[in-house]
């Protein structure tokens, strides 16, 4: 009952934080320069011709005007079409003409479901990557505070952070795959090719990881009822894996809520660098050619996703440590 | 007897603001005693003065383009390698160690500003909504939400892609997207400061909410926040790189780490330097930072006892 109660809490919350960000990034769009019209009829039309377009395509109307049909849409699932893209995924650009106003555009939608998986798996492999990495790093450091362990995982915390992500994208390009040979890197043909850029995620992330366990481990390693474990004569396998784990999992999977937001732009980035066809990609070309629809839809749905994976974040921090207030 | 009530409350905030002040000093004094933290110090002050000085009284420019000495390599390690140039020259013969200087300057400069401007913004809203409560905290707790669940590099694409990126426009845009993390950490300091007797004192003495806030809760709660702010200086310096190499940051001819690594990849197999040397600096500049910071933090954690 308290479980139902929550949720309903925090997806209404929900609703109203992506009511928010969807009038932020809206109201952004059309108060910064650049003219989606100018771009879509080409720099040769004539002004007048712009104007009619324009007001065709409703963009001269206010803003709340514009927004309340826009959310009018949004609330029945349809995010509008793009401006730039044809249903038969070519793109137009330079001055070739495509009336956006006709229904041959490809829903923004469309668009976002096609690239989402590829997103998702790249994110997925590298999150997995870094708690490969983390995790054993972590522990130990947060079981010796004062041995090697914790130097070790105090060293790797500091050089994993300082590396810029793209420059280590680069040059495990030029080592792994130009030189090497020993894995594909641009572009996508297959599973293969999610591994690198997903290796370059993973050492964004794992810092945080190892930061977080070796603190919370340290200090769950000081309570009373490890000491008690101990007297009662268990294992320290056990009370390490069984006692001290459990308690200190929650700080990092809180963690890992906050966090998220900081993976999706790192996806962003890298995605770009190794040309692979996920929403970043997408989000890159659709800034670049003001096309409003697309990137109102990708700001939605990353942040519908922020705002799911947070409600299950707290859900299974209950789950885990009951103390923990819903 | 309110007086002598109050009195005694303001005594007491004073007592703490004190008793803070030499926590601070301990922690300070804590991080020093650590390797990690005078290294990350000394690293950090050598690339600081040498990137502020030597642009300035060297007589060569990060700038001029010689095309007779392009591609040089960097000292031993080519064919061709001058001693003028010790990190060598990239396409158009500018030398790259004066470039990584002046890349540095700008790196060093927005992310330092920013982290000052999200400290300023992010921890004053964060005090202000968890000190005020009410409706207050409730609007701008969700405005936080959904700040956060923007990725900033969505929001920066989109202002910095349709407008000019200059340097401000570039602060603007880094310290938008990170003010929403202080707010919440201010702000849940601030409810628990709240309803502390001194500040029940302080409101019995007839101190309005601004006089409590900015003189008595601000000086305890904000140092500690304060020190882990260094670990998002190097966090803003990475932003600012990844801006430059999308095209969006300090815009050429001034050299930026971003762009200069994002005109290397041209050059990658036959001019390896271009793109390595400058990637070296900043990761060099980071984790000096980064040290520091996380000096400070576990300092922080050891004498707060895990805060």
């Amino acid at each position: 009952m308290l479980i139902l109660e929550f949720l309903v809490k925090r997806i209404a919350q929900g609703v109203l934080i992506l009511f928010i960000t969807s009038l932020i990034i809206f109201t952004l769009l059309r108060v910064v320069p650049g003219d989606p019209v100018r771009l879509i009829v080409g720099g040769m039309a004539p002004d007048n011709v712009v104007e009619e377009v324009a007001t065709k395509m409703g963009l001269r109307d206010p803003i709340i005007v514009q927004y309340g049909r826009y959310v009018g849409k949004l609330v029945q699932g349809d995010m509008g079409q793009s401006y730039l893209r044809p249903r038969n995924g070519m793109v137009a650009t330079g001055g070739q003409y495509i009336d956006p106003t006709k229904s041959n555009m490809a829903p923004v939608a469309d668009l976002i479901l096609e690239r989402l998986p590829y997103t998702l798996q790249l994110g997925g492999l590298a999150l997995l990557f870094a708690l490969a990495m983390a995790i054993p790093i972590g522990i130990a450091g947060g079981l010796h505070p004062d041995g090697w362990q914790n130097t070790l995982a105090f060293g790797v915390q500091s050089l994993f952070v300082s590396l810029p992500n793209f420059w280590l994208a680069i040059i495990l390009i030029l080592f792994v795959s130009v030189k090497l040979h020993l894995l594909p890197a641009l572009g996508y043909k297959g599973f293969s090719y999610t591994i690198l850029p997903a290796l370059v995620l993973a050492v964004e992330i794992t810092p945080f990881i190892v930061r977080t366990l070796t603190t919370s481990l340290g200090e769950v390693m000081q309570a009373n009822f490890i000491d008690e474990a101990r007297v009662r004569g268990l294992p320290r396998r056990r009370i390490v894996y069984a006692h001290a784990l459990r308690n200190a999992a929650t700080p990092l999977i809180n963690l890992l809520g906050i966090q998220l937001s900081t993976l999706i732009g790192g996806v962003l980035v890298i995605e770009y660098i190794f040309d692979y066809p996920g929403l970043g990609d997408l989000t890159v070309v659709s800034v670049i050619g003001r096309d409003f629809p697309v990137i109102e839809g990708i700001a939605i749905t990353t942040s519908a996703v922020f705002v799911f994976i947070n409600i299950i974040v707290d859900l299974v921090a209950y789950l885990i440590d009951p103390r923990v207030e819903l | 007897m309110t007086v002598s009530a109050g009195a005694l409350a303001a005594d007491e905030a004073g007592a703490v603001s004190q008793r803070s002040r030499s926590i601070n000093r301990r922690i300070l004094g804590a991080a020093w005693s650590t390797v990690a933290f005078k290294l990350g110090f000394f690293v950090f002050v050598t690339l600081l003065l040498a990137s502020l000085t030597t642009p300035l009284l060297s007589p060569i420019s990060a700038t001029r383009m010689k095309v007779h000495d392009r591609f040089l390599a960097p000292l031993f390690l080519g064919p061709k390698w001058e001693w003028v140039h010790p990190l060598g020259t990239d396409q158009l013969g500018r030398d790259m160690l004066m470039r990584c200087l002046v890349g540095l300057q700008y790196s060093l400069m927005i992310g330092v500003v920013t982290v000052l401007l999200i400290f300023i913004l992010g921890c004053g809203l964060g005090l202000f909504a968890g000190f005020k409560g009410k409706w207050w905290d409730l609007a701008i707790m969700r405005i936080t939400d959904a700040q956060l669940s923007i990725p900033m590099i969505i929001l920066a694409i989109t202002i910095l892609g349709v407008s000019r990126p200059s340097v401000p426009n570039i602060i603007i845009v880094l310290a938008l997207s990170g003010w929403p993390l202080y707010a919440r950490i201010a702000r849940s300091a601030a409810v628990t400061e709240r309803d502390k007797e001194y500040v029940r004192g302080l409101r019995v003495l007839g101190a309005s909410d601004w006089r409590i806030l900015v003189l008595f809760v601000a000086p305890n709660i904000l140092p500690p926040i304060a020190f882990v702010a260094v670990l998002d200086v190097a966090r803003m310096m990475i932003f600012e790189a990844v801006l430059g190499f999308l095209g969006l940051g300090v815009q050429p001819p001034t050299p930026s780490f971003g762009s200069i690594i994002a005109d290397s990849r041209k050059y990658l197999i036959n001019a390896w330097w271009i793109a390595t040397s400058p990637g070296l600096f900043l990761a060099l500049a980071l984790t000096s930072i980064n040290l520091m910071g996380a000096s400070l933090e576990k300092a922080r954690n050891r004498i707060f006892g895990g805060l």
